[in-house]
């Protein structure tokens, strides 16, 4: 390869295209002299990132954005001749402006700018391999997060995206007009997957939308998947006929490999399973993406845990926030992810978790500081993804749940069905009737977190199941506050 | 050989015996499959499965739910279960321990 090169080399030379001097003389200059560009005005095309950064103490904010803008784009590639041989100056990250971050003077806002050609379409692996690549290892940071990143509806547009989206969905499923409710199950007595299975049927024939998978459940030895497959599948069947209502479980499919994972999704969709369920962040994008696209193509709906996420997103100087994991799943594809709850006891800031609902669901999302979004989002015609409110919630968080999430959510109660003192179906339905009673009240125009405690004792009248539940958790209140705040709330 | 597990008996579980298999036994004395008094003390795994599967075909019957139970059925069932929540929550037991692990 080298002969190739030097005759690449010379043919230049002779030309006059480069000057000898020059091409031996790289990789001695100050980052901000190629990739500082603050007169640059964005393209409609570029890729945007807000990164904030902990500069280490005495680097300059202009030489560390751009060596983060560097370091994120072409700075691998650019310290021999061979940058005089590349665009450089088409394909550069550019670090085009800075802010302070509210109330913490120790690091800044830089934002980058990268054409949309230096990435491969479709794949937000190529993307996020530059964006969150080696420039986390950085010695000149102390630390670095990646805020938000704005893809451009051209980048949006090679992406699959959600499998069925929210309004395929629905018309799959026939639900209209309230959240879905799902629940975790938890193994009733021992791991037979039959056990299992009646679980999965009480809870569907309680009322519930969904059962799920819990995300360690792959296929150990104590429960093969073959096998909790099948019974949960005659659990499903069962509750349909007995309700005359669609049901689903999240098979999960998550697997050691891409092969297994897809022979698990072929046999859900074998038996007539209608969702299937992969655990995006630790499964890897490019797995999350092959599955989604397979099933696009197969009509299958696909569930979307998120373990692993808060390894990369609860730190508030160092990592990814989780609105730009939100983004990668959108356009890798699901139909489903969990979202935290705001309500629940798990982490989530109330403005933040509105922010990435709205980039789940919405076609346009406007810049809005007051949630985090650094940058508009335009989505197009790419379908929306369902929030999944999920983790220690229970029947008298369900107003502000239907208040906050809206109609085009999974409202996700595990403890919170299965710890019903009378049982799982009991559970199931007391959530079922909570949720009707609140999107009914809604829907009159009564004020859920104001009158939520009426509504629910109105409906209870009707309904023991209920009744028991507002028994069994009415003394819980979660007061822990928030590690990882909207920027603005540290000040 | 493993040694089998034996369940200690609902009037000894934790929580109170609001557990998986206390809620078990409890259905299985509104259905009759057991007396009262039985506690299922030195009962194995084995045995707790049984009484399910029969507990659970009772409950086939009214599709699961309590709601559903005829009119003396369900006042047996809510007496039963009031008796055993208020056991329960005098011995600790609460909704939190219910939604405390999970996402």
């Amino acid at each position: 390869m080298a002969h190739i090169f030097n005759m690449a080399l010379n043919i230049l030379i002779k030309k006059g295209e480069v000057n000898m001097a020059k091409a031996y003389n790289a990789g001695v200059k100050e980052y901000r002299e190629t990739y500082w560009m603050p007169d640059y005005t964005p393209k409609d095309t570029d890729i945007l990132a807000c990164f904030k950064i902990t500069p280490q103490d005495g680097v300059p904010r202009e030489e560390i954005a751009a060596a983060v803008a560097a370091e994120s784009s072409t700075g691998t590639w650019t310290t021999v001749w061979t940058d005089l041989l590349t665009d450089l100056d088409y394909y550069k990250g550019r670090a085009y402006a800075m802010e302070d971050v509210p109330g913490d003077d120790t690091c800044f806002y830089a934002f980058i700018a990268y054409p949309i050609d230096l990435f491969e379409e479709g794949s937000v692996v190529n993307v996020m391999t530059s964006l969150v690549g080696n420039v986390f290892g950085f010695k000149a940071l102390r630390a670095l997060r990646l805020e938000d990143v704005r893809f451009p509806i051209a980048y949006v547009m090679t992406c699959n995206g959600p499998p069925q989206g929210i309004q395929l969905e629905r018309d799959i499923l026939n639900k209209y007009g309230r959240p879905m409710l799902g629940c975790t199950i938890k193994p009733k007595l021992g791991l037979s997957a039959k056990n299992y299975g009646r679980a999965c049927y009480e809870g569907l024939r309680g009322g519930l939308d969904f059962t799920k998978d819990d995300e360690n459940v792959t296929s150990q030895p104590f429960m093969r998947w073959r096998a909790r497959f099948d019974f949960v599948m005659e659990a499903i069947l069962k509750a349909e006929q007995e309700t005359g209502e669609r049901k689903g479980h999240y098979l999960n499919v998550t697997a050691a490999t891409s092969d297994e994972m897809m022979k698990r999704a072929e046999y859900a969709k074998e038996i007539g399973a209608p969702i299937i369920m992969h655990d995006y962040i630790t499964g890897g994008w490019t797995a999350n993406t092959q599955l989604a696209q397979w099933c696009q193509d197969n009509g299958m709906l696909l569930h979307i845990h998120r373990a692993m996420h808060a390894v990369i997103d609860r730190n508030p100087h160092h990592g990814i926030h989780f609105r730009v994991l939100t983004k990668i799943l959108r356009l890798s594809g699901g139909d489903h992810l969990h979202s935290g709850t705001v309500v629940g006891k798990l982490e989530g800031d109330r403005g933040a978790t509105l922010g990435w609902i709205d980039i789940m669901r919405d076609s346009f999302i406007k810049e809005d500081r007051s949630r985090g979004i650094f940058f508009d989002q335009d989505w197009g015609a790419m379908p929306g993804v369902l929030p999944v409110a999920s983790g220690g919630i229970h029947v008298w968080h369900m107003p502000a749940l239907v208040n906050i999430f809206g109609d085009d959510s999974v409202l996700q109660f595990g403890g919170g069905t299965l710890g019903h003192p009378w049982g799982n179906a009991a559970g199931a339905a007391a959530n079922r009737v909570a949720v009707e009673a609140c999107v009914e009240a809604r829907n009159m125009g009564k004020e859920l977190e104001k009158e939520g405690k009426d509504i629910l004792t109105k409906a209870a009248k009707h309904s023991p199941e209920l009744a028991i539940a507002m028994e069994t958790w009415k003394e819980i209140k979660f007061e822990f506050d928030t590690v990882d705040k909207i920027d603005v709330a540290h000040k | 050989m493993n040694k089998p597990k034996i369940y200690v008996g609902i009037d000894k579980d934790i929580n109170g015996g609001m557990t998986s298999i206390g809620k078990i036994i409890r259905d299985a004395y509104v259905f009759d499959i057991i007396e009262d008094t039985q506690t299922c003390e030195g009962w194995n795994l084995a045995g707790i499965d049984s009484l399910l599967h029969k507990v659970n075909d009772r409950w086939d019957e009214y599709g699961c739910l309590a709601s559903n139970l005829p009119k003396e059925l369900s006042e047996k069932h809510f007496a039963i279960h009031d008796k055993a929540i208020k056991k329960a929550k005098e011995a600790g037991w609460s909704g939190e321990i219910e939604t405390d692990d999970e996402e």
